[in-house]
């Protein structure tokens, strides 16, 4: 049944001049999945990361402690400022590799290409939620957050309770345009050897020669998960949404 | 992009100090290594070769981009289903396609020398890496002019008509001036990441700034010098990247205030 299909989309496909006989080869079928998966876990992995550092970054912003937001601010404006490429070759090659060093050789050091991936891809659209959820939570009106001081409310329980959800609100659309961005970054693990799916194309294509075709279907499943992911923000949006606060669909 | 389009008001200031100090601490530790300094004086101007590529193929697929972008633009205005459709359709698929699989599919795709009218031209990698952010370019640049043209109210046509003036005068002297005041700053943002993509080039084996600094590198092949190295081609991009950014907040500050 699934064959039969699977015929009939090659003979499809070459009649359009795109040649998808790769298709019938168990082996590569199997690696290009994998890559699709790896992408997916790269994915999942750095979507949670880039949130919660993002979150933490913006409350360093917003804290009001020179020492706290000096930091968190120079490691915003370099990282917004310089290549995400040029970030993880420098995780990987300089510090894996000192780390390396210190632990003993590389057979010491527990930090596989994928987590340099999701942690410089996580922390870079950290970054750019800070920012967004900074101008969030400095839109907030004064007043709001005065009566909640005068309520006995703490620092951080203002943050929790008061200023990030409503940030939270008018930041969403800038979050899922990062997150967004964040998935077609996941590419560059390609660059240090992680089967994702564009290094598990070009492992295909360098015996096939079949380019066009697998591009095709790149992009196509990238256009899936980023459909997907801005999906989901849309009805966190809704779902979230406070008549007056953000530009939330439901209002 | 969009998160890069909030105006900062934030503790900038507090941030200098601390960029200062990191890089007083590199430049003490270079002065108290004089066998690394040597190093990468010589591998300097290797790199900035590798540097001017990134800028040229920076240059060239912003200018090819927001020509097509503008058109494409355009285009997503046009009341013609026929005419819009496939605009819309490219700005879809584009801005959602990694910058990356965009290089590689340029590269590979394309042959590498074109025939015209009997002449074999060599068409080399770093141009396809040009085509190759040209194409996401041009799709960003579509939504930054779409949102300028509708920023304007269609009644200023109607307001200076009623002054006398011709189409032309009012698109020359009315319009465009607050277009392009609207489109300047999310297309230097976009200028600044178009050239940060630059380095994605180095992939598919341009010489650009990051494949040069792999080679010195693999050629020195120590432990500080790779840290060194590394470190300098980011603080490359980021005293190219971050003048243009600070510039594109006061400009988007101005504009908040008008």
């Amino acid at each position: 049944m699934i064959d039969a299909a699977l015929q009939r989309f090659i003979a499809g496909a070459a009649a359009l001049g795109l040649h998808y006989d790769f298709l019938l080869s168990g082996g590569e079928v199997r690696s290009w999945l994998a890559g699709m998966a790896m992408t997916l876990l790269l994915v999942v992995l750095a979507i949670p990361l880039s949130l919660l550092a993002g979150t933490a970054f913006a409350a360093a912003l917003t804290s009001g402690r020179p020492w706290l937001a000096g930091p968190v601010r120079a490691y915003v404006e370099l990282t917004r400022n310089t290549p995400t490429l040029v970030q993880l070759m420098f995780a990987f090659f300089a510090l894996n590799m000192l780390l390396s060093r210190a632990l003993g050789g590389a057979a010491h050091n527990p930090f596989s290409p994928v987590f340099w991936v999701v942690a410089v891809t996580g922390l870079h659209v950290a970054a750019f939620h800070a920012e967004a959820l900074r101008g969030g939570i400095e839109a907030v009106p004064a007043p709001l957050v005065e009566a909640a001081q005068a309520t006995g409310f703490s620092g951080l329980e203002i943050l929790r309770y008061v200023t990030l959800p409503l940030a939270l609100r008018t930041a969403l659309p800038a979050l899922v345009n990062n997150l967004v961005n964040l998935v077609k970054l996941t590419t560059i693990g390609s660059a240090v050897a992680v089967n994702e799916v564009t290094y598990a194309s070009i492992m295909i294509w360098t015996q096939r020669d079949n380019v066009l075709e697998l591009m095709i279907v790149i992009l196509l499943f990238f256009g899936l998960i980023n459909l997907t992911v801005s999906r989901i923000g849309r009805a966190v949006e809704r779902r979230l949404a406070v008549p007056g606060y953000g530009v939330g669909y439901g209002v | 992009m969009s998160a890069a389009a909030l105006p900062a008001r934030g503790p900038l200031r507090a941030a200098w100090p601390w960029l200062a100090a990191a890089c007083g601490a590199g430049l003490l530790g270079l002065l108290l290594d004089a066998r690394l300094t040597r190093d990468l004086l010589d591998w300097l101007p290797y790199l900035a070769s590798g540097f001017v590529m990134n800028v040229v193929i920076s240059v060239l697929a912003m200018t090819l981009g927001t020509l097509g972008g503008v058109v494409l633009g355009a285009m997503e205005l046009s009341a013609a289903r026929l005419v819009r459709a496939p605009a819309v359709a490219y700005v879809q698929v584009f801005r959602n396609a990694p910058h990356l699989v965009l290089i590689f599919a340029t590269t590979y795709i394309f042959p590498f020398e074109i025939v015209v009218a009997g002449n074999y031209l060599p068409f080399p990698d770093w141009l396809k890496a040009v085509l190759g952010l040209a194409i996401p370019a041009a799709a960003y640049v579509a939504e930054i002019a779409r949102g300028a043209i509708l920023s304007v109210p269609t009644t200023q046509w109607d307001a200076a008509k009623g002054i006398g003036l011709s189409r032309g005068q009012t698109l020359r002297w009315i319009i465009l001036p607050q277009c392009l005041r609207r489109a300047l700053p999310p297309w230097m943002n976009l200028a600044a990441s178009i050239t940060m993509s630059t380095a994605l080039a180095s992939l598919v084996g341009v010489h650009e700034l990051l494949h040069a600094a792999t080679d010195a590198s693999t050629a020195v092949r120590r432990d500080d010098f790779t840290v060194a190295i590394y470190l300098t081609v980011l603080l490359a991009f980021f005293l190219f990247c971050y003048p243009i950014s600070r510039l594109t907040r006061r400009l988007e500050r101005r504009l908040a205030t008008l």
